[in-house]
């Protein structure tokens, strides 16, 4: 009994030096999580065939261009790439505007069903795609939209959706009413008071599901080979390719994927960590 | 402001793309082959560069490929000019969608491909692109054994018993290489080598009483074939290395051999047996879909594709072999001709038995290898009476097909559902 009690009493001292270890080996350990693997895609990217397949590895990267400058003669790139952002794009946009809509009346009004609805949103990712692709495509033949970005940045949004609405219900629940009720006592109207008020309060929300969005988007392939041609994604483009490539160059094209989505995620970011500001607040 | 800026954007953005839907004039070769991204490249700039209207040639994984051609021929209005694929692959698809194309007036050499073409109709549905296949090879020290008046392109499987235990003989060391290990491909020659030659079948025939004498016969081969067989994968290394004289393999797993060392050795036809020589060919072929576009462009690209000169640039950039008559440069790699040299024999001979990939399996392609491989442990790694080996394997093998309702594919008889194992 006694020692029990001693025990509880020296627990608190304790994780002031072990629990900073802890902490430490933890983030230590999430950052190689992440930084060794693409430290070691950069690695093989910048290395030549030889060395790409010979073991054991080196860390230091020879700067052997020549799986890059493949894929620089390799037709269709950059378009591919352009329309990969492109749809990344008109999806993002989209699934904004049509999930932060949708994320707000869920979180402010009350209405028969809501649960419901908030469970059905989830079924979009149900099916998979091989399964609605055919139906789809049909369609998309039939009505013109084959074979454009926008036709193709629909179905991507489909996608993104139920990301973008749960995101933004769950900020905007977060954000008291009482803020907005102010806003309108001192000469807002429901719009106006979103604007100013609620919206630069979620901004970074919206960010993170833009980022979903845009992530979704960029690495989805089954859709894209089957509903685009002339206007392929980079992703559906190389992808294909790649997997029945020599090992040096799916390095170097799994590098080339990477690389504009990182970019993005980089450039969006501070927006990203505004948002557990606030959620640790 | 700030987010009506942006709408503002997204929908002249929008507006913008919808209007740029650009109506391209290259014929679209919609294809499963020739994937990896080198082969990609070669095949539009060495081999479609010459095709004068232009192509737009885009390689597929087998899943979009085939959802893509439904929808275009669901909604009867496409833009895929050119479809290339496997065999297996076109006899699963409905034969009235592909255009007819005998009054094309290009076909390959082998009457067997060209029947095979027909799908089981009266006129060619697609037309035989390209082939691969599994070949011998041999050390040409070993040449001096052949039996008396064997004929080393026209060997019977007793001839190659008969050789590997000379051999076995003369060096003191079995020196017969079998791709046994793992990673080899070693149920291909029981589905499309062994079986075919002594019973005409693969499937229908499992475990008839001519699936007993193959088995003996290879029993009878494995006493003459080096034991560290069950080892090796890719049998250009043991050609290499001497372990192994006599080898079957699949031609791009051989050529290292013919590459680095082509005064060596010898590339020849797989032997024959009481029904046949069995062989087991890899084909690819071209087909239109009946909602080709602009169906001259694609007729024009398919007679294209069929030219001598375009056959040797397709062999260049994808290592499969032509189906056409082709005199083969001189400057082609060693392998190249070598392998090229024993295929067009092997399909030639007038002995002939083509068995096909397994086709209709869908993801029991896997079990349906299984079951040849797990046949062959038995009865010659452990050693077990054939019969009963046989009689159980043949109840997986029967589940397989009545799960997977796969058709009988030649060598086998067609059938009416899945195909029966008898």
């Amino acid at each position: 009994m006694s020692d029990a009690t001693v025990s509880e009493i020296a627990l608190p001292r304790a994780p002031g030096k072990a629990g900073r270890y802890v902490y430490i080996s933890g983030v230590v350990l999430l950052c190689a999580w992440v930084l060794i693997p693409l430290y070691l895609l950069l690695v093989n990217t910048l290395s030549s065939p030889e060395t790409v397949n010979s073991f054991p590895k080196s860390f230091i990267p020879e700067f052997d261009l020549g799986s890059l400058e493949f894929f620089t003669g390799f037709s269709g790139m950059l378009v591919a790439l352009k329309n990969s952002i492109i749809v990344a794009a008109i999806t993002m946009v989209l699934s904004i505007l049509i999930g932060a809509p949708a994320g707000y009346a869920l979180s402010r009004f009350d209405f028969r069903g809501k649960e419901l609805f908030r469970l059905l949103i989830l079924l979009t990712r149900a099916f998979p795609l091989p399964l609605l692709a055919l139906p789809l495509a049909v369609l998309f033949i039939r009505t013109g939209l084959d074979d454009t970005a926008f036709g193709l940045a629909l179905v991507h949004t489909t996608l993104a959706i139920p990301f973008s609405v749960l995101i933004t219900f769950s900020l905007f629940s977060g954000i008291p009413i009482e803020l907005e009720e102010a806003a309108w006592t001192l000469g807002c109207n429901r719009v106006t008071a979103f604007q100013k008020v609620v919206l630069p309060l979620i901004l970074p929300g919206i960010t993170a599901s833009a980022i979903f969005a845009f992530v979704i988007s960029w690495n989805e392939v089954f859709a894209a080979a089957v509903l685009t041609i002339e206007n392929r994604t980079l992703t559906a483009f190389l992808l294909q390719t790649l997997s029945e490539s020599p090992l040096h160059l799916k390095f170097a094209g799994g590098f080339i994927l990477v690389v504009p989505a990182l970019i993005f995620i980089f450039a969006v970011r501070k927006y990203l960590f505004a948002m557990w500001g606030i959620a640790n607040r | 402001m700030k987010l009506s800026a942006k709408l503002a954007g997204a929908v002249s953005g929008l507006s913008i793309l919808l209007s740029a839907a650009a109506v391209s004039a290259e014929t679209l070769f919609w294809s499963t082959q020739a994937r990896p991204a080198e082969e990609a490249q070669a095949m539009r700039t060495d081999v479609l560069a010459g095709f004068g209207p232009g192509v737009d040639y885009q390689p597929n994984e087998e899943g979009p490929w085939l959802t893509r051609l439904k929808a275009e021929i669901e909604a009867n209005s496409g833009s895929i000019g050119v479809l290339g694929s496997l065999h297996g692959v076109f006899s699963s698809l409905n034969a009235d969608d592909l255009v007819d194309l005998d009054d094309l007036g290009v076909s390959s050499s082998s009457a067997t491909f060209n029947n095979l073409a027909k799908l089981g109709t009266d006129n060619m549905q697609y037309v035989p692109w390209m082939q691969a296949s599994y070949i011998m090879a041999a050390n040409k020290e070993a040449l001096q054994y052949l039996p008396e008046g064997a004929d080393i392109d026209a060997l019977t499987y007793d001839e190659l018993i008969q050789w590997s235990a000379n051999v076995h003989e003369a060096v003191g060391q079995p020196k017969f290489g079998f791709p046994a290990g793992p990673k080899g491909l070693k149920h291909r020659f029981f589905q499309g080598y062994l079986y075919p030659s002594y019973t005409n079948g693969v499937v229908r025939t499992f475990a008839s009483d001519e699936a007993v004498t193959a088995w003996e016969k290879f029993k009878e081969l494995w006493e003459h074939t080096n034991p560290a067989s069950t080892n090796y994968n890719f049998l250009q290394e043991q050609l290499l290395s001497g372990d192994a004289w006599i080898v079957f393999d699949h031609t791009s797993r051989l050529a290292q051999a013919f590459n680095e060392r082509p005064d060596d050795f010898v590339a020849f036809p797989a032997p024959a047996g009481p029904t046949g020589r069995g062989f087991m060919p890899v084909l690819a072929g071209v087909a239109i879909p009946k909602t080709a576009p602009n169906m001259d462009e694609a007729k024009e690209l398919v007679k294209y594709l069929l030219q001598p000169e375009t056959q040797i640039a397709t062999l260049r950039a994808t290592s499969f072999f032509p189906v056409v008559d082709v005199d083969l440069p001189d400057d082609l790699p060693p392998a190249v001709r070598a392998a090229g040299d024993a295929v067009a024999k092997m399909s030639g001979s007038s002995d002939a038995n083509p068995g096909l990939l397994p086709a209709g399996l869908g993801s029991m392609g896997g079990d349906f290898n299984r079951v040849f491989v797990d046949t062959f442990e038995r009865i010659v790694l452990a050693g077990q009476p054939i019969d009963r080996v046989l009689a159980d394997q043949k109840k997986t093998l029967q589940k397989i097909m009545d799960e997977t309702g796969a058709p009988c594919w030649a060598p086998d008889a067609p059938s009416e559902g899945a195909c029966p194992v008898e």
